[in-house]
C-alpha cells in the first residue's frame, strides 16, 4: 500500500472540511431535509472509520474515495434496515426503497455535477427565511463548511451548549416546515437569493470584523463565504450581478485582512497598514467579479461597497485615495441605506473633499442616536475630526468618554494611537 | 533486532470528537509516522480492534463472562515492530501520533524469545 503524505499535502486546505459538506449536502438530497442530522451522522461516521483504519494501515492512495465509498455503503445499509421505518421525504425515495434500484441510484447521485449541485440546494435549505438568521448562519457552518460545535461556538465567542440549541431549532424548523431539497425558481429565486445572500454577507462580517484577534477561525469565516458565493455564482442558471458584486467586495475587504493586524495584534486601520502586504492576487479576483457584476444594470449595495472597497485596494497610498469618487459612491449608499453607521462613514469620506469642520457639522445632526454610544468608531473618528480641526479639549473629551466605556487592551491602543497621531496639537 | 508489541489504549472511540478539520490535520500526521515506519522496515502489521466483544474471566477451569465496558480504558488496535531493544520501540510507540490529538496510554511489551525455537 504506498503511503505517500503528498497525497493529502498542506495545499490541499480544508480538504476534509469540504468534502464533509459535499457528502452532507448528497446524503441530504439521498434521506430528504428532514433528515440531514442523519446526513451527517454518517459523515461523521464514515470520516472516523477511516481515521482508525488508516492509523494502523496507513493512507490510501485515494482518501477521499475511500471516504465515500464508506459514506455511500452505510448510507445504502441505513436504507435497507430502515426501509419501513423512516420517511423520506425526497424525490428520488421510491428508487431508494428497492434492492434492485438502490445501488444505481446512489451511483447517480454521487458524479461530480450532481454534487456541485446538491451543495447549492444546501445553501438554499440553511440559509431558509423560516430559520432564524443566527440558526441559519450555524447550520451553515456546521452541514456545509464541515466546522465542529466547539469551532463555530469560538468564531462566534459564544457557548457549545448555544450553538447547539441554535442548531436543532434550525433542524426542526425545516422539519417542520417540511421544506422541499431544492433550489427556488423564477420570481422565487430572487428574493430567496436576496436572503442567501444576506446570510453569507453576516457570516463574512463576523469573521472580518475581528473583536478578538488571534482567532485563525475568523479568517476561515472569511474564507468559507467566499466558496460558498463562489458555488452560486458558478451555477448556470443563476444570474445574478448581486452575488458577483457580493464575492468582489468579501474578496477585496479579505485581500486586506492580514494587514490589519501589526506584530503587537493591534487592529490598524487604512491609513496605517502596509499596503505591500495587501494580497495583490486577490485584489485582482476581486476585480474580475466586480466587471462581472456591473455588466448588468443592477445597483446593490454590494456594488456600491465593492467599489468603494477597490477604490481602496487600487489606492497607491492613503493620500492619493480617490475621495471624489468615494464620497459620490456614498451619496448612493445613502438613498439605499441611511443608518448612522454609513453616514458617519460617509463623513470621513467627505473630512477628505470639504473639510473636518464641515464633516464635523454633519455629525453635529445625528450626534444623539444611540447607536453610536455603543459604537467604538463613533469616538475615534469625532476625536480624530477635532483634532484636525484644532480643536484637542473636544477630541481629548470624546476620547476620555470612550475610555470609561470601552476598557480592553485593542480599545486602548487605538485611543492612544489618535493621541500619539495628535501629540503635536496638544 | 527484538519484534514488540506496541498496545494502543484508549477510553472509547478516541477520535470521535474531532472535526473534520481536525482529522484531516491527524491523517496527515498518521501518513508521516506509518510511511516512516514502513519504510524503514520496523512495521511487520497493525491493526485497528473494532469496539465491543467480550471479556471473560476464567479461573481454573470456571469461565464467566464480563461486560465490555467502553468506557474503561480498553485496546483499540496493536502495531508489531521491529527495534534494536526497548528503548528504541519505546521511542517509536511515542512518536505514534494518536495522543496527539486524544488521551490514553501505550504499552510496550518485548515479544518473548524462546532460545532455540524461535
Amino acid at each position: 500500500m504506498p503511503v505517500n503524505e503528498k497525497n493529502i499535502s498542506n495545499k490541499i486546505d480544508h480538504l476534509f472540511r469540504h468534502e464533509y459538506g459535499k457528502l452532507v449536502s448528497v446524503l441530504t438530497k439521498t434521506f430528504g431535509t428532514s433528515n440531514i442530522e442523519l446526513a451527517e451522522d454518517i459523515v461523521q461516521e464514515a470520516m472516523l472509520e477511516a481515521l482508525n483504519r488508516w492509523t494502523y494501515n496507513g493512507i490510501p492512495t485515494n482518501p477521499v474515495g475511500w471516504i465515500y465509498k464508506v459514506a455511500k455503503n452505510k448510507a445504502v445499509n441505513i436504507l435497507n434496515r430502515e426501509k419501513y421505518k423512516r420517511q423520506y421525504a425526497s424525490d428520488i425515495a421510491h428508487l431508494l426503497q428497492s434492492e434492485w434500484t438502490v445501488a444505481p441510484t446512489l451511483e447517480q447521485i454521487f458524479t461530480d455535477k450532481e454534487i456541485a449541485d446538491d451543495q447549492l440546494r444546501m445553501i438554499f435549505t440553511c440559509c431558509n427565511p423560516i430559520i432564524s438568521k443566527d440558526s441559519q448562519v450555524a447550520l451553515t457552518l456546521k452541514t456545509l463548511c464541515g466546522f465542529s460545535i466547539s469551532e463555530i461556538a469560538k468564531a462566534f465567542l459564544t457557548t457549545e451548549e448555544n450553538i447547539n440549541k441554535r442548531l436543532v431549532r434550525a433542524r426542526k424548523s425545516i422539519k417542520d416546515a417540511n421544506i422541499l431539497f431544492e433550489v427556488p425558481t423564477g420570481r422565487e429565486l430572487e428574493q430567496r437569493l436576496s436572503s442567501v445572500l444576506e446570510t453569507i454577507y453576516l457570516l463574512f462580517n463576523e469573521g472580518y470584523n475581528a473583536t478578538s484577534v488571534d482567532n485563525p477561525i475568523r479568517y476561515e469565516l472569511c474564507e468559507e463565504s467566499i466558496r460558498l458565493t463562489e458555488i452560486i455564482a458558478s451555477n448556470q442558471i443563476i444570474k445574478s450581478s448581486n452575488t458577483y458584486a457580493l464575492l468582489a467586495l468579501m474578496i477585496f475587504n479579505t485581500s486586506r485582512f492580514k494587514s490589519r493586524i501589526d506584530e503587537f495584534d493591534n487592529i490598524l486601520d487604512l491609513e496605517h497598514q502596509d499596503r505591500n502586504q495587501w494580497d495583490k492576487e486577490l485584489i485582482k479576483k476581486g476585480l474580475y467579479y466586480l466587471e462581472f457584476a456591473t455588466q448588468q444594470n443592477e445597483v446593490s449595495i454590494y456594488h456600491i461597497l465593492a467599489t468603494i472597497s477597490a477604490h481602496h485596494c487600487t489606492a497607491l497610498d492613503f493620500k492619493s485615495t480617490d475621495w471624489k469618487s468615494i464620497l459620490s459612491l456614498y451619496d448612493m449608499l445613502i438613498k439605499i441605506d441611511n443608518s448612522p453607521i454609513v453616514l458617519l462613514n460617509r463623513a470621513i469620506v467627505f473630512s477628505k473633499t470639504a473639510s473636518p469642520k464641515k464633516a464635523l457639522q454633519q455629525l453635529e445632526k445625528i450626534k444623539d442616536n444611540s447607536v453610536f454610544s455603543s459604537y467604538f468608531p463613533y469616538y475615534t473618528t469625532k476625536a480624530t475630526l477635532h483634532f484636525q480641526n484644532k480643536e484637542s479639549k473636544k477630541a481629548k473629551k470624546l476620547l476620555d468618554d470612550a475610555l470609561k466605556k470601552f476598557d480592553t487592551r485593542n480599545h486602548k491602543h487605538l485611543i492612544n494611537k489618535v493621541l500619539n497621531d495628535f501629540s503635536g496639537n496638544i | 533486532m527484538q519484534e514488540f508489541m506496541i498496545f494502543i489504549k484508549t477510553k472509547g472511540d478516541h477520535l470521535a470528537s474531532l472535526s473534520p478539520e481536525q482529522q484531516q490535520a491527524h491523517v496527515q500526521k498518521i501518513g508521516k509516522y506509518i510511511g516512516g515506519l514502513m519504510d524503514s522496515g520496523k512495521l511487520k502489521g497493525a491493526q485497528p480492534l473494532e469496539m465491543g466483544g467480550a471479556v471473560i474471566h476464567g479461573n481454573k477451569g470456571v469461565f464467566k463472562d464480563g461486560p465490555f465496558n467502553e468506557s474503561k480504558e480498553v485496546i483499540v488496535g496493536y502495531f508489531h515492530i521491529v527495534a534494536k531493544n526497548l528503548e528504541e520501540a519505546i521511542e517509536i510507540a511515542k512518536a505514534n501520533p494518536v495522543f496527539d490529538d486524544s488521551e490514553g496510554s501505550i504499552e510496550v511489551r518485548p515479544i518473548k524469545q524462546m532460545d532455540g525455537i524461535n
